[in-house]
């Protein structure tokens, strides 16, 4: 063994420097020389070499994460029930508001505020960030609304009297709504519908009262809030519990403070997603899902839709992950494109609650902390009352894949810039001539 | 001749060998619980993905790592031919060690997952920096370490020596790179490629040259011959300096990273075979005069079990990394299978080893049963070619599953082939193999119970009139 030739006696010497000799002065700076260039090459270097590594992939990307997601806020509509109600947080000089008249629908307003209008036809759509808002026709207005109103119920009778007797069946509601300046800095409206997607307009629209606000970026389209109405709320008593309830006619909101209050309860969407990529890392799921769509065929088509096949993840749809979980093991399927082709809320709450009875030969593991027990009934529930901690890994997963680019030019509508199905099938075709 | 303080040293090797089975137990929990059972024991605090960290976790950290440690705290002293340099500071790091470890690798079922692979510790759990006080004591520890070569007698530095300077060196980086300094980067892929370069850092610079220095220590030490090629071994040693740092994109080939990284970490990981076959060669040519010697001692055994795993482990790893071969194995539980070879076959085996040659010297006592240690063998060789093979026939096969839908010419065909063999098809045909590996890990668990058994008796029931020679 070495250790016992070179033996050298003698006393310590009171300087380290002076025993290092040049063996390992030579260990010690090839060591840190060698693994310096490697680390320049492959950590530094990269980040300045491939901008796609912190460019947005799109300005529907930028705007969903930093305007629509902070000014989106949801809440359980009661304790009772699993859904949830909608309220957009519009702030003048902020948030970018559209006021288009449809079939079913007709705006009024005093002649200040009739430019805001798109009327059904107009070549345009208007976007104001003046703080205005919709609501049922009062005073003046009223009366004029009443002779719309019966207007189109004559113009109705006239059509349905010439119509065929299928058309006649479909009830439309009809709605004469004033457009009115509620004069205030902030506030909510409610909306209806929900979901996963933002209103959104990339052509023939026109900003109206001069410049765009600030935190919008300059090209490519603009998320939008169309035709809000005020978030107006009645507060009961069920037993000794105070609730609340949305009602047209109650009072509005006083100020963000109440709506996140734990009485209305209400988050914004930016804080569920974050929170939703902190469960995401906390329960493990990264080591069973991937969340990249690699750029193989059988990835592609396994994220795919029944038509469109899902484009494969690009660096850029990472940008807005304090923590990415590429991972390394599929156990359960890719999750990269999961906003796309799972957005239902109820399969996912059927499919959290017990993954085994909603889905035959799943293997994955039962989330009920992400329930509650529904207070009204008694003995074991079938299935609990969804908490904030399913509220925001949904939100988180509603984010893979609906991201990208914005929806009028989504990969799963056939618009795919990088044409994957061309190359997959051409890929295919090639390596069969080939062999 | 001088007395080696080996305290600090069994601070840090008795209390790895504990976790050592709680870690592995909890593997095997794991394997029957998510896999063969899945999720028969439900709920928060139990499900496969808040318990498999505290596998992982206790595996890396509480057993091999600390191991590794302990028993550079033993070769170290005895290469340089003086005491640890302090104890004292080798105490106090130990204490900062266990504590931030124990607490850090057990807090996961409550939620406590940083969201990096390998990097899991939590930065704080309450006002505790779990995460600081491990990189502390690791501070305090090389600074030990690095002060006992600085006062050493023997001027010549042993290749064992050279590998643990590089530990201490790459070490502190990657540690840092991996836990702190990710944070500070863009997000996206600049964090996911610091990430990839920290886990495969973590196994390529800190126990890969953990694992040899102790193979380069202990096996001359246990078949009492001089290592083959001094030489060879630094040809091993600056290749695995050149090339290893290049090579953590290889996780992520067909990934969103830039494709030309892809390809630098594809030609650095073939070139991984320098470092490898220098390294398994010499080993082997150093038993070659002896094979007699492989059959009476169950250390030498591991030692050169660990040293075919270890060839293994690093044909796989390159051939994993071109970009045909690594469609069908990634992400499938080849993977599992390839990270086990490496941390277990491999650098447990030569730990193994050097433990069944410390203890006894350091106790001053001979082993309390080889029989035992033979059984030992045995049975952690074949549960690991059970482990081992059952995951990569099961993990090939569902590769070459997921490959078949791209079987076709055109889009519809592939999503034909899906609907043919949908992905939990390719699920349930793993089971089986699944069961295999569970086994195997039963195996394994039992063997290594015997191994503390057999340790806990050298030190406490051994008498010590038997003074070894």
């Amino acid at each position: 063994m070495k250790e016992t030739s070179g033996k050298e006696e003698g006393e310590h010497p009171p300087a380290v420097m002076g025993k290092l000799n040049r063996s390992a002065i030579l260990v010690i700076v090839g060591i840190i020389l060698l693994f310096s260039i490697a680390v320049m090459a492959v950590l530094v270097a990269p980040g300045f070499a491939d901008s796609t590594w912190t460019t947005p992939s799109s300005s529907y990307q930028v705007q969903m994460y930093e305007i629509a997601d902070p000014q989106t806020y949801m809440s359980s509509v009661s304790r009772e029930t699993d859904k949830l109600q909608y309220v957009h947080h519009l702030k003048q000089d902020v948030t970018l508001l559209g006021f288009k008249e449809s079939k079913d629908l007709q705006i009024i307003a005093g002649a200040e505020l009739e430019k805001y209008i798109t009327r059904d036809g107009d070549p345009e759509l208007k976007l104001t960030s003046r703080l205005l808002m919709l609501r049922d026709p009062e005073g003046s207005l009223r009366a004029e609304a009443e002779r719309l109103q019966k207007k189109w119920q004559q113009e109705k009778q006239e059509r349905e009297a010439r119509a065929s007797k299928e058309e006649k069946l479909k009830p439309i509601q009809h709605q004469v709504l004033e457009l009115y300046d509620p004069g205030v800095q902030e506030a909510f409206s409610i909306d209806l519908l929900g979901g996963i997607f933002q209103d959104w307009v990339d052509k023939e629209f026109k900003i109206l009262d001069g410049s765009l606000p600030q935190r919008y970026p300059l090209e490519g389209g603009f998320v939008y809030v169309l035709n809000p109405r005020e978030f107006r709320i009645t507060l009961t008593r069920e037993g000794d519990e105070e609730c609340w309830r949305y009602d047209a006619g109650g009072r509005p909101v006083k100020d963000l403070a109440e709506l996140k209050s734990p009485l209305l309860g209400f988050h914004s969407r930016q804080e569920l997603i974050s929170l939703g990529e902190e469960i995401y890392a906390i329960e493990g799921c990264w080591y069973c899902h991937t969340d990249q769509t690699r750029t193989l065929i059988g990835d592609v088509v396994l994220n795919g839709t029944d038509v469109y096949p899902a484009p494969p993840s690009s660096a850029n749809e990472f940008i807005y992950q304090k923590v990415t979980f590429p991972g390394t093991r599929r156990i359960g399927p890719d999750l990269s494109r999961e906003g796309v082709n799972r957005p239902s809320r109820e399969w996912h709450q059927a499919h959290f609650w017990s993954p085994k009875t909603a889905v035959v030969g799943s293997i994955m593991p039962a989330f009920q902390h992400f329930f509650d027990q529904d207070p009204r009934r008694k003995g074991k529930p079938s299935m609990g009352i969804p908490n904030i901690r399913f509220e925001a890994i949904y939100q988180y997963m509603m984010t893979k894949g609906t991201r990208i680019t914005p929806p009028t030019q989504a990969w799963w509508l056939g618009q795919d810039s990088i044409k994957t199905k061309e190359r997959i099938e051409g890929q295919r075709l090639g390596l069969r001539r080939g062999s | 001749m001088v007395t080696y303080d080996d305290r600090a040293a069994q601070l840090f090797i008795y209390p790895a060998l504990l976790f050592m089975i709680t870690g592995m137990f909890v593997g095997v929990f794991i394997s029957f619980n998510a896999f063969i059972f899945p999720d028969y024991f439900s709920g928060e605090y139990l499900h496969f993905g808040r318990v498999r960290p505290v596998h992982v976790s206790s595996v890396t950290l509480l057993w091999l790592l600390s191991v590794n440690v302990g028993l550079m705290m033993y070769f170290i002293p005895r290469l340089c031919g003086v005491s640890l340099w302090s104890p004292s500071l080798a105490f106090c790091a130990g204490g900062f060690w266990w504590f931030s470890l124990i607490v850090g690798s057990h807090s996961f079922p409550w939620g406590t997952n940083w969201g990096w692979e390998y990097a899991e510790l939590p930065m704080w759990i309450s006002r505790i920096p779990i995460k600081g006080l491990f990189a502390l004591s690791w501070i305090l520890i090389i600074f030990n370490f690095f002060m006992t070569i600085a006062h050493r007698r023997f001027e010549k530095l042993y290749v064992s020596l050279w590998y643990s300077m590089g530990t201490f060196i790459w070490t502190t980086f990657t540690i840092f790179v991996g836990n702190f300094a990710l944070n500070w980067l863009p997000e996206g892929m600049s964090r996911v490629n610091a990430s990839w370069f920290y886990i495969h850092n973590l196994v390529g610079l800190v126990y890969t040259p953990m694992g040899l220095a102790t193979a380069y220590y202990f096996l001359p030490k246990l078949a009492n011959t001089p290592i083959y090629s001094h030489r060879l071994s630094m040809i091993g040693f600056w290749s695995i300096a050149f090339i290893y740092a290049w090579i953590g994109t290889h996780h992520q080939i067909h990934g969103p990273l830039s494709q030309w990284l892809q390809t630098t970490s594809i030609v650095f990981s073939i070139w991984l075979f320098i470092p490898v076959w220098t390294v398994v060669y010499n080993l082997f040519a150093t038993l070659q005069k002896d094979w007699t010697k492989y059959l009476e001692s169950a250390p030498i055994r591991f030692l050169m079990m660990g040293n075919v795993f270890y060839l293994i482990t690093c044909i796989q790893g390159p051939l994993m990394a071109l970009r045909n071969v690594n469609e069908i194995t990634s992400k499938t539980d080849w993977v599992i299978g390839h990270s086990h070879i490496a941390l277990y076959g491999t650098f447990t085996f030569f730990a193994i080893a050097g433990v069944y040659q410390a203890v006894p010297v350091m106790v001053k006592k001979p082993l309390w049963s080889n029989k035992l240690a033979d059984w030992h063998f045995a049975l952690n060789l074949w549960g690991s070619l059970l482990f081992l093979f059952s995951l990569w026939i099961g993990g090939f096969l569902q590769g070459l599953a997921w490959a078949n839908w791209a079987e076709g010419a055109s889009y519809a065909e592939f999503k034909e082939n899906l609907i043919r063999i949908p992905f939990l098809q390719t699920l349930a045909d793993m089971r089986d193999w699944w069961i295999v590996r569970g086994i195997g890990g039963v195996v394994i668990l039992f063997g290594n119970i015997l191994f503390v058994i057999n340790i806990w008796n050298t030190v406490f029931l051994q008498p010590a009139a038997k003074r070894i020679v």
